[in-house]
């Protein structure tokens, strides 16, 4: 708040004051009042304008001024109404009761929506679960009648992949901490993901080359399967038709973390979309040439990890490799 | 002949597993009135339970842990639930693996023969024909000659054993290799069964693996 301004807000009282003023003087010189008494006259009027002017200004200036500096050091700034002093003048108070009010209010329409995003996060998860059933029939008929045939099972996949994306996604957007930290050893998760994708890379004559994956880390071993299958199934989706499939995943140790790479020889990410693939919805040059892609797995993959505490980086070079690597940060806190 | 138990609430699900459990050589049976599923699980005696999580009325785990104070039989865990919590409760109420939907069958029939074995005592050293194997050694004896096998010719040798006679499928092989963390590819498995019947061979015992065009291997 500075002076300069909070006078010209005033405008009229000074106006009033100065013609005041200039009147008092006309006056008592028609009456023939003398000078001294004029002077008297018109410091006593001064002073009975002055001083609850200041004492207004000195008061408004203390009470907003401090608000102001809780407001810059708010994070969440709408909890200014938890941290605000009833002021002591008659229009900040008014103000505080409808910021209260307005306040109140805005809790309650978030807290609608935070519930209704949380009954939809609920149903989208026994959603899935349903779907899972005649999912999982139907896998278990393609194996009993084998005349159902092998391409049933790849649509399966895709179906199961898919309905997984939907159920790691309202995961990874919501508040719930519904994953559990525990040891896990990087080897038992890549199997899982491994196995589960076997069928398709064998298709596309992939290998895999796996080193050091005996080592334990802190994670949730569920988020981590999916993460490494979204790792997997963009290698698929986005090999190089020139050469066979080549996913080369290891782990090394670098000080007090643990990194695991996940590395593939497929068409690579141009430089130019590289700080970008983690963007919702973003599917840069590859998604626009080749495979048909939503621009969401890498983003759910970055909302997990970072939930999840781990770090995640990507390296790669456009026709050449994809690198995608995740760090483990070995963190006493988390052991129980 | 082992005897399955199935706990499952969705029917489809239920018959198609019981066909492919049928199909694997074991006697099935199926619970469908759900309730007091833990003593109907106590007088049916089975040799092995695979058991949902998500059923009407009583919950799984809720089964299980009353169950486990009547049983020491083994019980799979068989869900659509995906989250760590889940199975690491299933684990701690004395569940013997776990697995979700939707399933590989393959994999799950694997699952299955592992804890009945796990269930059964531990024989390392058997025999095809005059042959011993040991896979703890991980060696073919015959009379004075051994051959050492790798991993991956273990993994595949025990697998046609274990099915002498039968005919094992590329699938089931290469499930159960990669299962074993061996990543192979075709053409690493067509090598590691040709190195397989050489070494068979050197020990005398030739064609012992017969190719079955489009359908897999048999051990004669």
């Amino acid at each position: 708040m500075t002076f300069g301004k909070f006078v010209r807000d005033r405008w009229l009282g000074f106006i009033v004051y100065v013609t005041v003023l200039i009147m008092i003087f006309i006056f008592c010189r028609a009456y023939r009042v003398l000078n001294q008494a004029i002077i008297i006259i018109e410091l006593l009027y001064t002073a009975a304008f002055f001083v609850p002017f200041l004492w207004d200004y000195f008061r408004k200036k203390i009470f907003y001024d401090k608000l102001i500096a809780q407001i810059d050091g708010l994070d969440k700034k709408y909890l200014i109404c938890e941290m605000m002093q009833e002021p002591s003048f008659y229009e900040g108070q008014v103000l505080c009761g409808i910021l209260e009010e307005g306040n109140k209010s805005m809790a309650e329409h978030v807290a609608e929506y935070r519930k209704q995003s949380n009954d939809f996060r609920e149903y989208i998860e026994t959603w899935v679960h349903e779907v899972k059933i005649p999912v999982a029939s139907m896998r278990l008929m393609c194996h009993n009648y084998p005349e159902i045939g092998e391409k049933v099972i790849e649509q399966l996949k895709l179906v199961d992949d898919d309905v997984n994306n939907v159920l790691f996604y309202a995961r990874s957007e919501n508040a719930h901490k519904d994953y559990m930290i525990k040891e896990v050893t990087l080897q038992k998760m890549f199997g899982n993901v491994a196995i589960a994708n076997r069928v398709a890379l064998q298709l596309m004559d992939a290998s895999l080359k796996t080193e050091g994956l005996n080592q334990v880390v802190l994670t949730d071993n569920k988020w981590m399967e999916f993460i490494l299958g979204q790792l997997m199934s963009n290698s698929m989706k986005y090999r190089s038709l020139d050469r066979p499939l080549e996913i080369s995943v290891y782990a090394k140790k670098v000080e007090n973390a643990i990194e695991l790479h996940f590395m593939d020889n497929g068409i690579g990410i141009a430089a130019a979309d590289i700080s970008r693939v983690w963007d919702k919805t973003f599917t840069g040059e590859n998604g626009r040439n080749g495979a048909k892609s939503t621009g969401m797995g890498l983003y759910i993959v970055k909302n997990l990890c970072i939930q999840l505490g781990h770090g995640i980086r990507i390296i790669s070079e456009k026709g050449k490799y994809t690198d995608v690597v995740i760090t483990f940060v070995n963190n006493d806190f988390y052991k129980m | 002949m082992q005897k399955l138990v199935i706990v499952e609430d969705d029917q489809t699900l239920r018959e198609e597993l019981g066909i492919l459990l049928t199909n694997a050589g074991y006697e099935v049976y199926s619970i469908e009135e759900f309730a007091g599923v833990a003593k109907q699980l106590v007088k049916v005696n089975a040799d092995l339970v695979l058991l949902d999580i998500n059923l009407p009325g009583e919950n799984g785990e809720a089964i299980l842990q009353e169950f486990r104070k009547e049983s020491e039989t083994p019980v799979i865990m068989l869900t659509s639930r995906t989250g760590e919590m889940d199975e690491v409760l299933s684990m701690s109420y004395g569940a013997d693996d776990y697995i979700t939907k939707p399933y590989n069958p393959t994999i799950l029939l694997l699952r299955i023969s592992a804890v009945l074995k796990r269930g059964q005592k531990n024989i390392q050293v058997c025999k095809y024909k005059d042959v011993e194997v040991s896979t703890i050694k991980g060696t073919l004896t015959r009379g004075n000659s051994e051959q050492v096998l790798t991993k991956n010719e273990m993994l595949i040798f025990n697998l046609l054993l274990e099915h002498e006679g039968e005919i094992v499928s590329r699938d089931e092989l290469m499930t159960t290799l990669w299962d074993n963390d061996e990543f192979l590819n075709d053409n690493a498995l067509s090598v590691n069964i040709s190195r397989l019947r050489n070494k068979l061979a050197d020990l005398g015992v030739s064609e012992a693996i017969e190719t079955r065009k489009k359908q897999g291997y048999r051990l004669r």
